[in-house]
């Protein structure tokens, strides 16, 4: 038993790999235990690891010391990749998720008590939603906009008619002892997708794109919040409780972890493109649990099935997964930890496992006789809930684009950002980064209006820079949430206007930039102006003499350049004219073909 | 009789009572309500009365929540909780003029049929048999029944969920009234099986009643199973038309559910029922007999469909926010294991068990969706023998001219299948037991309920039946269509205590 164990525990092996920070008896032992194993059970990590103990035994340099751990690194994660292709060949993963998420709503599911979560603790519950003797629900409408968004944003068809049913379990968080959702009888939504692609994050194996098929989305009630203070003090807030839900139910169609942390993702970012919910999973509005089951490849008769699919393995459920990385590290664990139990000869059970974050292993929360029998009962109180094909279609047309379509446009023909530019243009700041994109595209490309329309064509390319990468450095650096009002579009239009029409050199805007972010409030010219920073031409003269100057103090390089044909380290020339010259006037480029002429064309 | 004269007397019978049990917490003596009640009477004497009701004392049943009187339900886990809001009803009443004079005594929550699982101890009926002997007062509502019985108060409100207000209205000799449900409002009415709780009126007679159905009889939006006042506009429209308006001036067609004619018929019981409808037709009416085959099988669904709702509605008992709490666990322990415990007494625990097996994954199906087929059957029956439709069936809006010729407008049967029994028989060496065999009480009762009918009991006495010389009281039931509350209202003033 000890062989899966040992596979699946990176700590272990990692106290073996990491030789100067372990105290020097403890490896000795876990080496003789493991081996104390048979041979033919070792698995290659191990061993590999074994060959490289004994030397750390010895005084080596550090920086050699450095350089062999960096190699044995590389070699594991070589080597767990090879495993993770090997069980991969034989082994076929299924996951299937499901994910809760807090609806953007002013009121409560079944009382007007408002949703509020940043108010005192208990102040806004209801009668209702205390599970008071007498006080009955009264489902709010309203709730329903933000879930029949997220539904339509999910491709889903939305049902005519579905009911709340009672869901049942004893815990102090669950005033009424049982919890409203729909998932019994008719939920009101079904048979949705989601597409992945390569920039979602899904795994290699997948593909340039996935589909995953959702369903079934329903709506339900959230607990109430609690602490626990050990031994045997609970607090509890009932703000949150009756909060209205989504719980999004995928088909079992996903196939590895990373494809399953991108399906979170994925479907966090749309829920929010559409306003469907107020926070992510990094603030507790959104949770997952996962259904993971193993079976061996093209081994079709694995007696289970789910949401329609047959023939899969014995599935164990996953609870209460609160980022994207427990999730694909969760789906990791457990996966390895049935691959392990089914090829020592074991029997997967079904059974509900917990995750905590920091730990490798899923641990077991209850097994199957300790399930929760639920008792489903329609809720007596509730009627059905009837939802019109024009609520619909009024809803599916005044949708914001979805972010697929977003990135769709902004890779395309109009904007040519690079993908992996686009994708945080959405998905940054709520959508607040992407509109004060289009807010300095819209000004630049009216500043420029005059120029010719080759230069045109690159103006949303260069914004997508600054706005990312410039103006996103400074607020990392500065550690700093995004405000629209730190540079306003305007000015950063303004100053791009300028860095287009080379009035001014890139690192001069970089630095009037990091002027403006830290309060400068002067209009662009006026400041350029007065800072005397509009580039005043170099003559080749001037060149010519600073790239002598530059080249005289370095004939080594010169000569490496000349005869090893190293023009990369022409780069570096170019920045030691920029040094050397007057500040924001010396241009890269110019200073790059006089370099180019006096080195390369003098050899010969 | 003035109004004080008729609240004082109330009073007083509510000290010369006090050992029948029928009230948990009563007014003070003086308080109050007693200008409330010498305002009404200004009123009175001024013809400006607010309403029938005004300055009128009305008992509440001790599950429906009071304000300013706790709500107890006759249970351990509430047995100090005051409700922080007055329940529709009450406020309905107290705006109507009429005063609550108290919280009446029940079977826990509502479960039971002779209102003696009670932690207030049982309820006392008046009534005694030949020996002397205490008999049942009736449940759940028993002490509502006890206390308009006595005249401890002008009517009282009770709750129906399978017979409770029929079956001690039947026992103690007064009127109970059941209307259909979703008329009044159930905002503040603890739920026991919220598919068929029923607020039900309890009086001395029909026209008291009647007065108090004309002020419950509103919709509260408050309560998602209240019918809309658009509803309700279509169900009297529905009565409204030619064939059903006419039954106004002419003969009624009177139903005998020859299924109700059981071999456990008591004599007494047989008696009432077969005076009552001889009594009908010389009135002028029709007597038909009519089938209802689902009957025998009712009684079983509804003991398997209200505990599968009662264990649901009973879940929050927990102590963590209200009521009792046991804090006696140990960490690891459920916090409210034994809170539930102490705080329910058996035939509650008896009631949350059965309920829960029948929701459970593996009964489900055998048990509650089959009752809940059940159900259907049995309102479908009752549409059947019925002249009018059932108006919030879909799409059944016309019907069948067959039924429209031949249906009945009523059917007249019995409340229980016998007289009330001796509290001795189910009371035992200080607990009480219970058995299936005291659910059969409700036989009559429970189908009415499932299909959410209008029902009243209406007590009749005859004289020398069976050739003996006894007189005997019994509970005689009027069943109507979904709807036609008013008619079942009519007929009962018809038999309402006839001697026959």
């Amino acid at each position: 038993m000890l062989r899966p164990w040992f596979r699946q525990c990176p700590r272990a092996t990692r106290s073996l790999a990491c030789p100067q920070c372990r105290p020097s008896p403890r490896p000795q032992e876990a080496m003789r235990a493991l081996n104390a194993l048979p041979s033919s059970s070792l698995s290659p990590p191990i061993r590999s690891l074994q060959t490289s103990a004994p030397e750390s035994q010895d005084h080596i340099p550090l920086r050699k010391q450095l350089k062999q751990d960096a190699k044995a690194v590389k070699a594991r994660k070589r080597q767990t990749r090879e495993n993770e292709q090997t069980s991969r060949d034989k082994w076929e993963l299924t996951v299937g998720i499901e994910i809760h998420a807090q609806l953007n709503t002013e009121s409560k599911l079944f009382s007007r008590a408002p949703t509020s979560s940043t108010d005192l603790p208990n102040t806004n519950v209801a009668l209702f939603d205390l599970a008071y003797p007498g006080a009955q629900p009264e489902f709010q409408i309203a709730t329903l906009l933000p879930a029949l968004r997220a539904a339509i944003a999910l491709n889903c068809d939305v049902q005519p008619v579905s009911k709340f049913d009672r869901k049942h379990y004893f815990y102090h968080d669950q005033p009424a002892g049982y919890q409203i959702t729909q998932y019994y009888a008719e939920p009101f939504a079904r048979n949705g997708y989601v597409d992945l692609f390569t920039h979602d994050g899904i795994a290699p194996e997948d593909g340039d794109t996935i589909r995953i098929g959702i369903k079934q989305v329903q709506m339900e009630q959230d607990t109430a919040k609690s602490q626990e203070y050990p031994p045997s003090m609970h607090v509890l807030d009932f703000n949150r409780v009756s909060h209205p839900l989504v719980e999004i139910i995928t088909m079992p169609d996903i196939h590895s972890p990373a494809t399953a942390a991108a399906c979170v993702r994925k479907i966090q970012a749309i829920l929010q493109s559409c306003n469907a919910v107020t926070t992510g999973m990094e603030l507790g509005g959104l949770r997952a649990d996962v259904n993971v089951s193993i079976r061996q490849r093209g081994d079709a008769t694995g007696t289970h099935h789910y949401g329609g699919v047959g023939g899969l393995g014995q599935r164990t459920e996953i609870k209460n997964l609160s980022s994207f990385k427990s999730v694909e590290d969760a789906i990791i664990a457990e996966k390895n930890r049935q691959i392990a139990v089914l090829e020592s000869g074991g029997v997967v059970e079904g059974e509900t496992r917990g995750w905590t974050i920091g730990t490798t292993e899923t641990r077991r929360l209850r097994g199957k006789e300790g399930e929760v029998d639920y008792r489903y009962m329609p809720d007596p109180d509730l009627p059905p809930l009837y939802i019109g094909e024009d609520l619909v279609s009024e809803l599916r047309s005044t949708m914001p684009t979805s972010p697929d379509a977003l990135l769709k446009l902004l890779a395309g023909s109009e904007y040519k950002l690079p993908i992996e530019d686009a994708k945080p243009l959405v998905e940054l700041d709520d959508g607040a980064r992407l509109e004060y994109y289009q807010d300095v595209v819209d000004l630049l490309r009216e500043l420029q209006q005059d120029q010719d329309p080759q230069a045109q064509k690159g103006l949303a390319r260069v914004a997508g820079n600054w706005v990312l990468h410039e103006l996103g450095g400074l607020l990392t650096k500065a550690d700093l949430a995004w405000d629209v009002q730190r540079v306003p579009a305007q000015t950063l239009a303004a100053l791009l206007d300028q860095l287009q029409r080379k009035r001014i050199t890139g690192p001069t805007a970089r630095q009037v930039l990091a002027m403006v972010f830290e309060g400068d409030s002067r209009a662009i010219p006026q400041l350029l102006e007065e800072e005397k920073l509009i580039l005043q031409p170099l003559s080749r003269e001037e060149y010519i003499a600073l790239a002598e100057a530059a080249i005289e103090l370095n004939p080594q390089m010169v000569e490496q350049i000349r005869q090893k044909n190293q023009l990369g380290k022409l780069g570096w020339f170019v920045g030691q004219m920029m040094r050397m010259g007057e500040k924001g006037r010396v241009e890269a480029q110019k200073a790059d073909g006089i370099l180019r002429e006096l080195i390369l064309e003098g050899r010969s | 009789m003035s109004l004080l004269r008729e609240a004082e007397r109330c009073i007083a019978n509510q000290g010369t009572h006090a050992t029948l049990n029928a009230f948990i917490t009563t007014r003070q003596h003086s308080g109050p309500w007693l200008q409330r009640v010498r305002d009404a009477e200004t009123r009175r004497t001024q013809g400006t009365s607010k309403s029938a009701v005004d300055g009128r004392l009305i008992a509440i049943k001790d599950n429906i929540c009071t304000r300013d009187l706790p709500t107890t339900c006759a249970s351990n886990a509430l047995d100090e909780f005051a409700s922080p809001f007055n329940a529709t009803v009450v406020e309905q009443l107290e705006n109507a003029g009429a005063v609550v004079t108290g919280k009446t005594n029940l079977d826990e929550f509502g479960m039971g049929s002779h209102s003696v699982h009670s932690r207030f101890g049982p309820v006392k009926s008046l009534r005694r048999d030949r020996n002397e002997e205490s008999l049942s007062a009736g449940g759940s509502s028993g002490g509502s029944a006890v206390a308009v019985a006595t005249t401890q108060c002008h009517a009282a409100l009770g709750t129906d969920t399978g017979g409770s207000v029929r079956l001690p209205a039947a026992y103690t000799g007064t009127v109970g009234f059941k209307p259909s449900y979703g008329l009044i409002s159930r905002w503040g009415v603890v739920a026991y099986a919220n598919s068929l709780d029923t607020v039900g009126i309890m009086g001395r007679d029909v026209s008291s009643v009647n007065d108090i159905f004309g002020v419950l009889n509103r919709p509260d939006l408050r309560d998602p199973t209240s019918l809309s006042s658009f509803t309700r506009s279509r169900i009297d429209a529905n009565l409204r038309t030619p064939a059903l308006a006419s039954r106004a001036t002419s003969p009624l067609k009177i139903g005998v559910p020859i299924e109700y004619n059981i071999s456990e018929l008591s004599p007494s019981v047989l008696c009432a029922w077969s005076r009552s409808l001889a009594y009908m037709r010389r009135q002028g009416h029709s007597i038909h007999p009519v089938s209802l085959p689902t009957t025998k099988l009712a009684l079983s669904a509804y003991y398997v469909l209200a505990p599968a709702e009662a264990s649901s509605n009973l879940a929050r008992y927990d102590g963590v926010r209200y009521g009792n709490s046991i804090s006696d666990a140990s960490p690891g322990d459920y916090i409210y294991a034994s809170t539930r415990g102490v705080g329910f007494g058996s035939e509650v625990k008896r009631r949350i068990l059965l309920g829960a097996f029948s929701l459970s994954a593996d009964a489900m199906e055998n048990y509650f969706i089959q009752a809940q087929r059940i159900r259907r059957l049995v309102q479908h029956d009752f549409d059947t023998v019925f002249r009018a439709c059932q108006p919030l069936a879909f799409g059944s809006a016309v019907k069948n001219m067959d039924s429209e010729k031949n249906g009945i407008d009523v059917l007249i049967c019995p409340t229980a299948p016998s007289p009330p029994p001796r509290i001795s028989s189910f009371m035992g060496n200080e607990t009480v037991t219970s058995h299936p065999h005291a659910y059969m009480n409700d036989v009559f009762t429970v189908p009415a309920s499932l299909a959410g009918l209008p029902a009243i009991s209406i007590p009749v006495t005859v004289d020398s039946f069976v050739d003996s010389g006894d007189v005997a009281l019994a509970g005689i039931q009027i069943i109507g269509q979904y709807g036609d509350d008013r008619l079942v209202l009519k007929v009962a003033e018809q038999l309402d205590g006839k001697r026959l």
